[in-house]
């Protein structure tokens, strides 16, 4: 029996609709081979009969890579990780001597923050989804630092989406569907993850809830224990687990899933546990699961200006290129500058493109453009992503034994973030290690001006006048460890040595 | 009315296109692959590519203890503490490939990595405990 259809698509199988405008701005970027727009449904319908509205994928694009691109530069404070102490594992045995290093993984995550960045905005999808994908799996695939089932279930996702037709040509109908397998795959895929994640708490650590209140902690821990208990909810994530797997990938049941998976995944992001923004892209793939009515209805006036930026404009390319790059020198992650120059190629390479079809670039490639690179500037200035990635690094050298590296990496810390007390403090202690004395003391003192309720800078400046003979100053700056920070007992115990009669040794400096 | 096809059918009928030789692979890999955790891994805090998300198997805590020559390593000098966090989570390939850094930055040593790991339901279970420069797996 033939299906009911809304009345505002084109009966299957059959050519779908044309434009519904003249497109004399058609946006200069790479074409769709995967849209299957055209002739009858292939076999097995299932797969090559799925159909979406542009409206849909744009919207799904933009929720989707947005969200990647965001948590793609918040990974680069991992990047001190890679490659330390010369070790590395990679997922498979074989891939440990492909991994990338520090410097190879932060300018690849820094890469994908734009390239995710560019494909929200639509810009050469059909080039850069693969191309995000490839840089993804390499930084996945290279070590196992990095391992959880996010970034696995990212780079599958990845190389599904290379498939997908994301960018609706100007002058399109936003309502007319478009047939795409590759979205049918994305929500199979999700419903195979569904079901093997349910399949794995058959088990009785997790059926009894004890597994879900060793993780399920603070207030939404309390709220459980208190309404249903944990023993329940863990059935009821078993329960929902699994309807979700039965239900994700069917249209006909989208309806059930909406609801369920937005509640489930909505509480997952309320109980803070540490899976970054896991739970907020599993949010950003029920855009999928939203009717596409629903997006039509709601941005049915949106596609006319994006239309318009679609129109070809030298200028507009031309300040975004420059713009881009007086951006970047802002950016304070390592390589940025370098990034971004390397990253104008692409929108070089897309005004070639248009160049030879005897057109100019559109609005929006310059647009998106200096919209990706203000974006690192945007993250860099909201998060501690800069500040933790010179921290980390500094650390994990000082701790692995080279005190050289370390002390570039708190100089630049110090350099970016003066008001950090931790880049004076450590910075400090490395250089009085050094016996590099008036610089050490000087970092010290910028420390305790800018932590005065803290001992430890105290502590490490009387320390280092103790070990140079100076007792009497040594004691002093004691005597100030302990009025910065009455309770700690390093500061006490370092007092009572320095004053106890006959001198003291000095303590093990093993403060952080 | 059109029949729809059989799943043998559709499967033979995928296998055609390009298109659908994608759809089949990454199909049947993401059906196939987790059934790699539940039969043949011989690692169970290995729960990689198996979807086992917020699984009872990831609250295991481990302890690691590595000797070289009978005297303990200081691990956090020796590896970026991100690798020692995965250790504690008992993953036998990266301690493996820990034990044989060790090995082979000190030729002729013996290293010893005993594992002592706690399940989530209190249960304890011990790992190692021999030369792993002569017997190079947990």
């Amino acid at each position: 029996m033939a299906k009911k259809r809304k009345s505002n698509r084109p009966n299957r199988p059959g050519p779908k609709p044309a434009a519904t405008t003249p497109t004399p701005a058609v946006i200069p970027v790479v074409p769709e081979p995967m849209m299957a727009t055209q002739g009858p449904v292939r076999e097995p319908v299932f797969w090559f009969g799925f159909e979406v509205t542009w409206t849909k994928l744009v919207v799904a694009r933009f929720a989707i890579f947005a969200l990647l691109a965001i948590d793609a530069f918040l990974a680069i404070r991992h990047a001190p990780r890679y490659g330390a102490g010369d070790f590395n594992v990679g997922q498979l045995g074989f891939l440990g001597d492909l991994g990338p290093g520090r410097i190879g993984y932060g300018v690849g995550q820094l890469a994908l923050t734009y390239l995710f960045a560019m494909i929200a905005c639509g810009v050469a999808t059909r080039v850069l989804v693969p191309l995000g994908a490839a840089i993804y799996a390499w930084l996945y695939f290279g070590s196992q630092l990095d391992s959880y089932q996010h970034h696995y279930l990212v780079a599958l996702i990845l190389v599904i989406a290379s498939l997908v037709p994301w960018q609706r040509p100007a002058g399109s109908d936003p309502a007319a569907p478009v047939r795409t397998w590759a979205v049918r795959l994305l929500l199979v895929q999700l419903a195979i993850v569904y079901l093997w994640a349910a399949i794995s708490k058959l088990d009785g650590a997790w059926l009894d809830g004890s597994t879900l209140a060793k993780q399920m902690t603070g207030k939404v821990g309390a709220l459980i224990t208190s309404t249903i208990g944990m023993k329940v909810a863990a059935l009821l994530v078993i329960g929902v687990e699994l309807a979700l797997a039965a239900t994700v990938w069917s249209r006909r049941t989208w309806r059930i899933a909406l609801p369920l998976g937005l509640v489930f995944h909505a509480s997952i992001a309320a109980t803070g546990l540490e899976i970054g923004l896991f739970a907020f892209l599993m949010l950003g793939f029920y855009v999928l699961v939203v009717p596409d009515r629903i997006w039509v209805a709601l941005l049915r006036g949106i596609h006319a200006p994006l239309d318009r930026l679609a129109a070809p404009s030298w200028i507009a390319w031309g300040i975004g290129f420059v713009a881009a790059i007086g951006i970047a020198r802002f950016v304070r992650v390592e390589h940025a500058f370098v990034v971004a120059i390397a990253a104008s190629a692409v929108p070089l390479v897309v005004a070639i493109h248009a160049l030879v079809r005897g057109r100019g670039p559109a609005a929006f490639v310059g647009l998106a453009h200096v919209l990706a690179i203000a974006l690192w500037l945007l993250l860099d200035r909201t998060s501690d992503v800069a500040v933790d990635y010179y921290r980390f690094w500094g650390g994990s050298q000082r701790r692995l034994g080279n005190p050289e590296v370390a002390e570039r990496a708190y100089r630049r810390l110090v350099a970016i973030a003066p008001d950090e007390e931790v880049g004076h403090y450590q910075l400090g202690r490395i250089l009085l290690q050094q016996n590099r004395g008036d610089e050490g003391l000087a970092e010290l003192h910028a420390a305790q001006h800018l932590e005065p309720m803290r001992a430890r800078a105290y502590i490490a400046e009387a320390r280092y006048l103790q070990q140079q003979g100076k007792t009497a100053e040594a004691i002093e700056k004691a005597k100030q460890a302990t009025y910065a920070e009455p309770a700690n007992p390093d500061a006490r115990t370092l007092l009572d040595s320095l004053s106890a009669p006959g001198g003291a040794r000095p303590p093990a400096d093993d403060s952080e | 009315m059109k029949q729809a096809l059989s799943p043998i059918a559709s499967i033979v009928t995928l296998a055609r296109t390009w298109q659908g030789v994608v759809i089949l692979v990454i199909v049947a890999t993401q059906l196939l692959l987790p059934l790699h955790y539940y039969t043949v891994r011989r690692d169970p805090h290995d729960e990689r590519f198996a979807w086992r998300m917020f699984s009872p198997m990831r609250m295991t805590r481990c302890t690691s203890q590595f000797t070289v020559n009978d005297a303990p390593v200081p691990l956090g000098g020796a590896f970026h503490e991100a690798w020692i966090e995965i250790a504690s989570r008992g993953r036998f390939m990266v301690i493996e490939e820990m034990a044989a850094k060790l090995c082979n930055d000190r030729p002729g040593s013996s290293v010893r990595v005993k594992l002592t790991c706690t399940y989530v339901d209190g249960d304890q279970r011990e790992y190692g405990g021999y030369d792993m420069c002569k017997v190079p797996r947990l």
